[in-house]
């Protein structure tokens, strides 16, 4: 090889280096690097639609063994009737205790709060006090016997009876009763 | 063998010089090194487009699953959320204190020389107690006897179901006043008696179980 050719092999070298480095660069470098960034995209979309997929079935499967608990729910939430329970509450009460010969009776709100629990977020609870100035303990047994079974969300905190001086067959009886409350 | 002459020796050696001319050859090689490149770039290039078609359907995928995953978590949180009102409802509901039947048994234990002038119950949920104080008057001869019958009657019944219950006298003392009773004049002792129970100790998780109060009998 005489001189000339070395130069040009030598420039060729160079030149080859140059194409390699401009190839690799800035036309199969993007398309490589384009190409990851799809697959990373395919990959986290399978990743997403196998867990949304779980997920759906996990929800088809807690639809059904939930029913028990919805049916109770619903069925819970429907003894709070709608409207503010000062309003519905004494009437309700009055009329159940007249329905057990036990006249006069009033009921009065003591206090109303809302729950910590925050599975109870929607639901409060409410302190009445049952004033009875006449009743006899046999009625008032009854009462309270239908009162504990037919409201669940009901229970007597407190519960005072003392013979009433004037009719030995009586009895003054008050007794505090807190209810649970869906907010409506 | 016959004697050959090469006069064309230079030229030979010329065409031959030109045919491993190195920069002619590492043209050609240039030229095939080119070659690959580009069929490597398309052949990538290919293998992106397939990237990308399959991410096109894969996003189609997911845009019709998103929706319904969407509404499927919705729907778990709102039924958990049920599920976990409804049992923190039935905590409350099994940890009610049903009074009746303690008045059944109070009304049950109450003979005829045995007047209950007062009680008073009262629920610490808390605590986990339950406190009843009964006050009352007992006539007899041993008017003390009468209200220790009373409190050892109590205790048995109450005992029945309530296995922690105790039943303590608070007061017992002797009244000047006497009562008829059976046509009789006894004499009478003023007492107070305080039922303490512990329904729902907190050890034990109560399992759930039908829990209802039964009518309370005719007896005064």
């Amino acid at each position: 090889m005489n001189k000339e050719q070395v130069k040009k092999l030598l420039l060729g070298a160079l030149g080859l280096i140059a194409l390699l480095y401009v190839y690799f660069s800035f036309f199969l470098g993007p398309l490589n690097k384009s190409r990851n960034a799809l697959q990373a995209k395919v990959k986290d979309l399978q990743t997403k639609i196998s867990t949304s997929k779980t997920e759906i079935s996990k929800a088809t499967k807690l639809e059904e063994t939930a029913h028990s608990a919805t049916v109770r729910y619903d069925g819970l939430r429907a003894l709070s009737p709608d409207g503010a329970p000062i309003a519905w509450f004494p009437p309700r009460m009055r009329t159940f205790l007249t329905s057990h010969q036990i006249d006069k009776g009033t009921t009065r709100l003591e206090t109303n709060s809302d729950f910590k629990e925050k599975e109870l977020a929607d639901w409060s609870r409410y302190l009445w006090i049952i004033d009875l100035p006449q009743a006899d303990y046999e009625s008032l047994g009854n009462a309270i016997t239908q009162l504990e079974n037919t409201n669940p969300l009901l229970s007597i905190k407190k519960l005072r009876i003392h013979a009433a001086t004037e009719d030995p067959e009586m009895q003054k009886v008050v007794f505090t009763a807190a209810t649970i409350i869906y907010k409506k | 063998m016959p004697l050959q002459l090469n006069l064309l020796h230079e030229e030979i050696l010329q065409q031959r010089q030109r045919q491993r001319d190195p920069l002619k050859l590492s043209l050609y090689a240039a030229i095939g090194l080119g070659a690959l490149l580009i069929l490597n770039y398309l052949w990538t290039g290919y293998r992106v487009l397939e990237s990308k078609s399959r991410l096109n359907s894969i996003q189609a995928e997911w845009g019709k699953i998103e929706p319904k995953v969407t509404e499927a978590q919705k729907r778990s949180d709102e039924l958990n959320g049920i599920i976990s009102t409804t049992n923190a409802l039935d905590g409350y509901i099994e940890n009610r204190f049903y009074w009746a039947p303690l008045l059944e048994k109070v009304a049950h234990c109450v003979t005829p020389n045995i007047q209950i002038t007062a009680l008073e119950g009262i629920v610490e949920d808390d605590k986990g107690l339950v406190t009843v104080t009964l006050d009352g008057v007992a006539g007899g001869r041993e008017p003390r006897g009468v209200a220790e019958d009373f409190r050892q009657m109590l205790l048995e019944q109450v005992g029945k179901e309530q296995p922690t219950v105790k039943v303590e006298f608070k007061t017992l003392e002797d009244l000047d006043t006497t009562v008829a009773v059976g046509g009789n004049n006894v004499t009478t002792a003023h007492f107070v008696v305080t039922v303490g129970m512990e329904p729902f100790p907190k050890a034990a998780t109560p399992a759930p179980t039908e829990h209802k109060s039964r009518p309370k009998k005719e007896e005064s």
